[in-house]
């Protein structure tokens, strides 16, 4: 590390390499010295061109599945990843210590909600999982089993998807009202007569969120849950009825109905670069730092600190559904406030980018 | 055992969405038909370098068919190498090719587990065999290269019934497209190789109808047709006229030993309409 310190003064004449030779043989200085530019008018810039606080464009495109039940596939810069949301039925009779349902099919309280956000993650309704090993990157190669990030990702996404509550599990469910047939009752019939009528729960719809990396070049998270948000809101599935002859449920061709999904939380990460790479810890006074949002690659490689905050401006004020951070100290109080902020802006690109 | 890397799902099994009038479908079946020339394929788009930190890597859709719930194939490609062999392999003086097709959970009507089922292992073999033919095998002593498919979608009719059968035919479909994908994607990787190999399906197929005849066709999309007698998946090299994979399945008489080599040529036809697609598309790449 000394050499890359003591480098920063003069110009060094022998430096005979190409640029990009430079910033594979050194990464860590030679990202230094982008960061920070010898002349004062100069506005530091990382190896990709982009100035410390800028993203990569965000793009959109949805519906382009048809075996799916929705789809999405975003891109942001070399990062592509394709999303596919499929339906499946879970019989309430399959559900291990299934609890009868005790609402109706009109209520539309609060509780009524709060129940069906306990159901989803009880019955575990939402099956996120992130597929990594498809060669999107010479790291990911397959024929192995999922690597310790792939596993991150999809617990990460899992948890916020319960977390933030996007997605209304009221749509999810399947009601039946049944007959009043008080001839065929062989117990008591007077009592029959009052609980038959009240329509009961026989089937969930599960929800299998399949993500694929198509290419892979940094910040996983926010292009996977851009997908995730993308592909669910896309996602329409067609109208389930129990049929009581056959026992099982039937659906019914056309009029597909859309997934009710609150909010736009919209995921932003950063990773912080550190003067000094390897740096004692309690010594960072002298040690200055730049905060890279959206970060790429190589990036990732040569930064320690990450953070990830989910902001959500659809209401009128910001809420925050989660921050998570690791891997330093840099980051106070003070810098994720402002960081808030950035995310944003983050969330108003994105959501120029979904086009609602 | 469940797969414990992996995030499951509820524990009772889920069933995919039965459909009502499940039993009325072949009425609607035979509304349909193929609307190409026999001896024409759909049209393709193909594209390099879709993955920039693969060495090469490719993109390959088929046109659909317009019909709705039709899906055209969606192939992602990406070759990782030459790179050395790890220690622990035995000494070898060729390349040591391994190939790798997954499909992708949503790709096709039943959602698809993650880990390999022995159709797409054997999937894998075939491409393997179709490219061991195409490279310069000797040029990477104690290399080894890594080439990974990803069906993005399958080549599957949503409404075709189960009873058809139909699996087994769209997997020919697919070899085809991960052969001519894998080729673009080596040639993108700079992997040299004796020429472009591309792939191509042929099939002996049964219209609806009492008074239809079989019929060779090329490019086949079973939905289209009452039934698939027989079909063929050739790898080929256009400027050296050679074959290097050859995959028929079906149910031909033996005693017309012409209708097999027609089929075989009409392949190879295929096969040379996808390769002009290639090159061109790797003539742009360079240019």
């Amino acid at each position: 590390m000394a050499t890359a310190t003591s480098s920063t003064g003069a110009p060094p004449p022998s430096l005979t390499f190409a640029r990009p030779v430079f910033a594979k043989l050194s990464p860590h200085p030679y990202l230094l010295r982008t960061l920070s530019p010898d002349s004062p008018d100069q506005q530091p810039t990382r190896n990709n061109g982009r100035s410390p606080q800028q993203s990569r464009p965000i793009q959109i495109n949805t519906s382009s599945l048809s075996q799916a039940h929705g789809s999405s596939l975003v891109r942001t810069g070399d990062t592509t990843v394709i999303c596919g949301v499929r339906g499946e039925l879970l019989p309430v009779t399959s559900i291990p210590q299934f609890r009868p349902h005790n609402g109706t099919l009109y209520d539309q309280d609060e509780d009524d909600e709060q129940r069906a956000r306990k159901e989803l993650r009880d019955y575990d309704l939402l099956v996120p999982n992130i597929e990594l090993a498809t060669g999107c990157a010479p790291q990911f190669l397959p024929g192995v089993p999922p690597t310790t990030l792939a596993q991150t990702l999809s617990t990460r996404v899992y948890s916020l998807l319960h977390g933030a509550g996007v997605v209304d599990g009221r749509g999810l469910r399947i009601w039946y009202t049944p007959e009043n047939k008080k001839e065929e009752g062989d117990m008591d019939v007077k009592e029959e007569q009052e609980e038959e009528q009240k329509p009961e729960v026989v089937a969930y719809w599960v929800l299998y969120i399949d993500l694929l990396f198509v290419s892979f070049d940094g910040n996983p998270f926010d292009a996977a849950w851009a997908a995730v948000l993308a592909a669910l809101r896309d996602t329409k599935l067609p109208v389930a009825r129990w049929d009581p002859d056959r026992e099982m449920v039937v659906c019914r061709k056309g009029g597909d109905k859309g997934l009710d999904i609150r909010g736009l939380p919209v995921a932003c990460s950063a990773a912080v670069f550190l003067e000094k790479e390897h740096a004692e810890v309690g010594k960072g006074e002298g040690n200055r730092h730049w905060v890279l949002l959206d970060p790429d690659r190589s990036e990732e490689g040569l930064c320690k600190e990450v953070i990830t905050v989910v902001v959500d401006c659809s209401e009128e004020e910001t809420r925050v559904r989660s921050i998570e951070k690791q891997g330093g100290t840099v980051l106070g109080r003070e810098l994720i406030r402002g960081f808030i902020g950035v995310a944003e802006g983050r969330w108003r690109e994105v959501k120029e980018a979904t086009g609602i | 055992m469940a797969d414990r890397r992996r995030i499951n799902g509820p524990p009772g099994s889920t069933i995919p969405p039965v459909f009502e009038d499940d039993a009325g479908q072949p009425e609607i079946m035979n509304g349909k038909g193929r609307d190409r020339a026999p001896n024409t394929i759909r049209k393709m788009f193909l594209k390099t370098g879709v993955t920039p930190s693969a060495s090469g890597s490719a993109y390959l859709e088929f046109e659909d068919s317009g019909k709705s719930g039709v899906s055209g194939l969606k192939l992602s490609c990406t070759v990782h190498g030459p790179r050395s062999l790890p220690r622990s392999s035995p000494f070898s003086p060729h390349i040591v090719l391994s190939a790798h097709i997954k499909y992708a959970p949503f790709a096709t009507k039943q959602r698809r587990g993650y880990l390999r089922d022995p159709s797409e292992r054997d999937l894998g073999t075939h491409l393997e065999t179709a490219l061991r033919g195409a490279i310069i095998a000797d040029r990477w002593p104690k290399s080894g290269v890594d080439i990974i498919i990803s069906i993005i979608e399958g080549d599957q009719d949503r409404e075709t019934s189960k009873s058809q059968g139909d699996e087994t035919w769209d997997m020919m479909n697919a070899l085809s497209g991960c052969i001519t994908v894998a080729s673009a994607a080596l040639a993108d990787a700079g992997i040299d190789c004796v020429d472009t190999v591309a792939g191509g399906v042929a099939a002996l197929v049964q219209d609806a109808g009492e008074d239809s005849t079989p019929r060779i066709v090329v490019d086949p999309i079973p939905s289209d047709h009452e039934k698939v007698l027989g079909a063929c998946c050739i790898a080929y090299l256009p400027t050296r006229d050679e074959v290097t994979n050859l995959w028929f399945k079906g149910d031909l008489p033996a005693s017309d030993a012409g209708l097999y080599t027609q089929l075989v040529e009409n392949g190879m036809q295929a096969s040379r309409n996808a390769n002009r697609v290639l090159v061109e598309c790797l003539g742009e790449a360079t240019s």
